[in-house]
């Protein structure tokens, strides 16, 4: 482990302004509630609300009266600390930091941090009217050059002309120099940057110690400082994992369109290595940026218990930029962790059994799968109790398979949503054998009860029906009972209600017409139309998140291209539409409630897509 | 109108006078609970309406903390003004997101936050003159009306605290 002394940090290579001077003396100066009577200096002063009567500063430079404070860190400690700033807004006390925005709005870092403007990368992000710059340790100690500069109109006839000029590069200055230890800390408190220029008055100005600053410093200037592995000089490195018991038609139908994406990207038909030679010098940047792809496949075999293992060499012999695609047969899980532990993009997999978590950070899935059916099941019933008085005294029984993660995975996102939303028991029956005890029958025989039946098996029905139980309404999953949902028994069919996840085909005849043509084209037979449709779109968006990018090959700042992407209905032949938005990690938001078209094996939705 | 800006001589919003119409659209407030957005404009208090969405990276936050503060404010003061925040998200934004939203930036009662069904969204969105085909084109706007005006106060960009108590205080003047 390597042992940095911040101690050095503070007292030699940074030596920062007392931000706290009066806090020290026993109190914070800053006015955090502002009277409008006070707000009316501002006009003289140029920020009235910021700190700036605590920061000595003298002949430009800022002045250090209290950095001799003795802390060492780790290495590792200092940057864990410094991340939990950045993107929590903690200070290493555990208070949150404190901050001016917009001239003169106290915001706190439990409301706001770092990382909300410029993301986990440190790359910065693009909002409407606002630009955030990079803040990443690579980019602040580097000069930052304006790309495609023009020279700036001098006359009027010169601002007239069509065409600005476009200077020679010997006369093109950088915008900005590089930052320093102290250049930086004296943006972060004062909001002015190292050409005395003010910065956007939406970048907080922060009130912090010395020891605080020197730590978010050091964190800022190792946030992405070099580019992460599974990229070279040529060539950008992908893989796909493919998991034990995945029928091998549905794997290869996922690897055919995945491959026809790397052939498109490696034929160079917008000759970008010739063009990134010969190119305008301004344009070189993104020119240079063409990678050719390189996709393996990593198939696990085995059980899940090793799986870790095997990701782990396959790993370690080539390592990779970030997963893409892939394909399981059952749960994400082990897949989804090791992404996790070695902050690995990966990017829409195949599954139904995605890892279900607010939290974490570099696995993108296309649904929450069979949690979403519960938890829009939950919404649903919930809608209807609030319109329906009669619905309040019914019961509500929730049937699940003990032995199938598919159908407990329903059960835990309506257990989940229910109990976030509503105050009121569910009768928890679990089965075992397909059907129900003789006492769990009992629990229902008499009730009038909503059920979720979340079984892929039709012998639990015929045993409700053969009971005599009519259940108020009977919750079922279109993709757990496939076909067999349309056999059910006619008595029960009345009050079935089917949770279905994914576009009504009639509804997407335009998009499934344009993956079956594009199929056509590049000589892919038709085979599992749903795994061919996800990673036709996965193709879609994948030149997008890496053009984005462009000479940046930061994972986070490929994830976070991702959460930049407009909503999409067009390109997606599965599900309505997929939204994204920073963080959002499961872009398929919604599932039908729906019910059974009379006489036909249809089904029609009762639901709008997203029920809230 | 007074420069609320840094440099004396730079502007951070712009402001005009529109006639809206709002659109009959029953949305959710940040309980769940289903809200006649006509009716609820039917006020003699102050609104003050701006759109957000609970992921939002850079705009939404601070806007947010604007709304936050100007409540704080005007709790102080006694004064009862109407917030609104519109999710320009809903798909994501249930009204769970949208709770979670308004506790992190201790919104008090007189703030509210709808989320709802897209189209009736997409409906408020375009009837204020706010609606983005993508989510991250939005930009920062405030919207305000006194309790007897037929005309909104429209600010385009980013407001300092005291730029939206001027304006706020200016509204209720006329």
């Amino acid at each position: 482990m390597k042992n940095i002394i911040i101690l050095i940090f503070i007292a030699v290579i940074f030596p920062l302004p007392s931000l706290f001077a009066s806090e020290t003396a026993g109190g914070n100066t800053h006015n955090q509630d502002l009277s409008e009577g006070e707000r009316t200096s501002r006009e003289k002063s140029p920020s009235p609300g910021r700190p700036t009567n605590d920061i000595a500063v003298e002949g430009g430079e800022l002045s250090c009266n209290a950095c001799h404070q003795h802390t060492d860190y780790t290495h590792e400690d200092a940057l864990r600390i410094g991340e939990r700033m950045y993107r929590e807004g903690i200070l290493p006390s555990g208070e949150p930091m404190k901050a001016y925005v917009m001239e003169d709005i106290p915001v706190e870092g439990s409301m706001f941090s770092c990382s909300a403007c410029h993301q986990h990368s440190g790359l910065g992000s693009v909002e409407g009217t606002v630009v955030t710059w990079p803040t990443n340790g690579r980019e602040l100690y580097l000069p930052r050059y304006r790309t495609g500069a023009y020279k700036v109109p001098e006359t009027k006839e010169e601002q007239q002309k069509q065409y600005r000029p476009i200077p020679k590069y010997y006369e093109i200055e950088p915008a900005r120099p590089a930052y320093t230890d102290k250049s930086l800390a004296k943006a972060l408190a004062l909001g002015e940057d190292p050409t005395g220029r003010t910065i956007d008055p939406i970048m907080p100005r922060y009130s912090m110690n010395d020891h605080d600053m020197a730590i978010l410093i050091y964190y800022l200037k190792h946030l992405n400082d070099e580019f992460s592995p599974g990229v070279d000089d040529t060539t950008l490195h992908f893989a796909t994992v493919i998991t034990e018991g995945v029928e091998q038609e549905k794997a290869d139908d996922m690897l055919a369109v995945l491959n026809a994406y790397v052939k498109a990207r490696n034929s160079l038909t917008r000759h970008q290595l010739r063009r990134a030679d010969f190119g305008p010098f301004y344009t070189s940047q993104k020119s240079k940026a063409y990678r050719k792809v390189n996709l393996q496949v990593w198939k696990l075999s085995g059980p899940e218990e090793t799986w870790r293992e095997q990701l782990e060499t396959y790993y370690a012999k080539n390592p990779v930029f970030a997963l893409v695609g892939g394909i399981a047969s059952g749960s994400w899980q082990k897949i989804h962790e090791f992404s996790e532990n070695y902050k690995l993009p990966c990017i829409f997999p195949i599954t139904d059994l995605p890892v279900i978590s607010e939290e974490d950070w570099y696995t993108l899935y296309f649904s929450k799968g069979y949690y979403q059916e519960g938890d829009s099941t939950a919404r649903y019933i919930r809608d209807q109790m609030k319109q329906d008085a009669l619905l309040e005294d019914v019961k509500v029984v929730q049937i699940f398979q003990q032995n199938n993660p598919r159908s407990q995975a329903a059960a835990r996102g309506f257990s989940t949503t229910w109990t976030s939303l509503m105050q009121r028991d569910v009768l928890q029956l679990v089965i075992k054998e397909e059907q129900l005890t003789d006492e769990q029958l009992q629990k229902i025989l008499d009730e009038d009860a909503i059920i979720l039946a979340w079984v892929d098996d039709t012998r639990l029905f015929t045993q409700i029906e053969q009971a005599g139980i009519r259940p108020r309404i009977l919750f079922v999953s279109s993709s757990l009972l496939g076909q067999a949902l349309f056999t059910l028994p006619e008595q029960l069919r009345n009050t079935l209600l089917v949770t279905h996840r994914q576009a009504f085909e009639e509804n997407k005849q335009k998009s499934r017409f344009v993956v079956q043509r594009w199929l056509e084209t590049n000589d892919i037979p038709l085979g599992h139309f749903d795994i061919q449709a996800k990673m036709y779109f996965l193709n879609w968006m994948l030149p997008g998140a890496v053009k984005r990018m462009q000479s940046y090959f930061y994972r986070d700042y490929f994830i976070e291209g991702f959460d930049m992407m407009i909503d999409q209905d067009y390109a997606i032949a599965v599900y309505p539409r997929l939204s994204f938005g920073p963080g959002q990690r499961y872009v398929s938001k919604g599932c039908y409630i729906a019910r059974l078209k009379q006489g036909e094996k249809k089904l029609l939705p009762v639901s709008d897509w997203v029920i809230h | 109108m007074a420069s609320p800006s840094f440099a004396a001589d730079k502007q951070y919003y712009q402001k005009t006078l529109v006639k809206y119409r709002i659109p009959d659209v029953v949305l959710l407030d940040h309980d769940g609970k289903e809200v006649r957005i006509k009716e609820f404009f039917d006020t003699d208090q102050v609104i003050i309406v701006d759109f957000i969405y609970g992921t939002c990276t850079t705009i939404c936050p601070v806007l947010s903390v604007g709304f936050s503060y100007f409540q704080k404010k005007t709790l102080k003061m006694g004064e009862k003004v109407r917030l609104v925040s519109f999710s320009i998200d809903p798909d994501n934004d249930t009204p769970e997101i949208m709770r979670e939203y308004l506790e992190r930036y201790d919104g008090q009662t007189g703030w509210t936050i709808f989320t709802g069904k897209r189209d009736d969204i997409t409906a408020v969105l375009r009837s204020f003159d706010a609606y983005v085909s993508n989510k991250m084109d939005h930009y920062p706007l405030t919207i305000m009306r006194g309790p007897e005006d037929n005309q909104w106060v429209r600010l385009h960009g980013m407001l300092s605290a005291s730029d939206l108590m001027k304006e706020y205080m200016q509204l209720k003047k006329e």
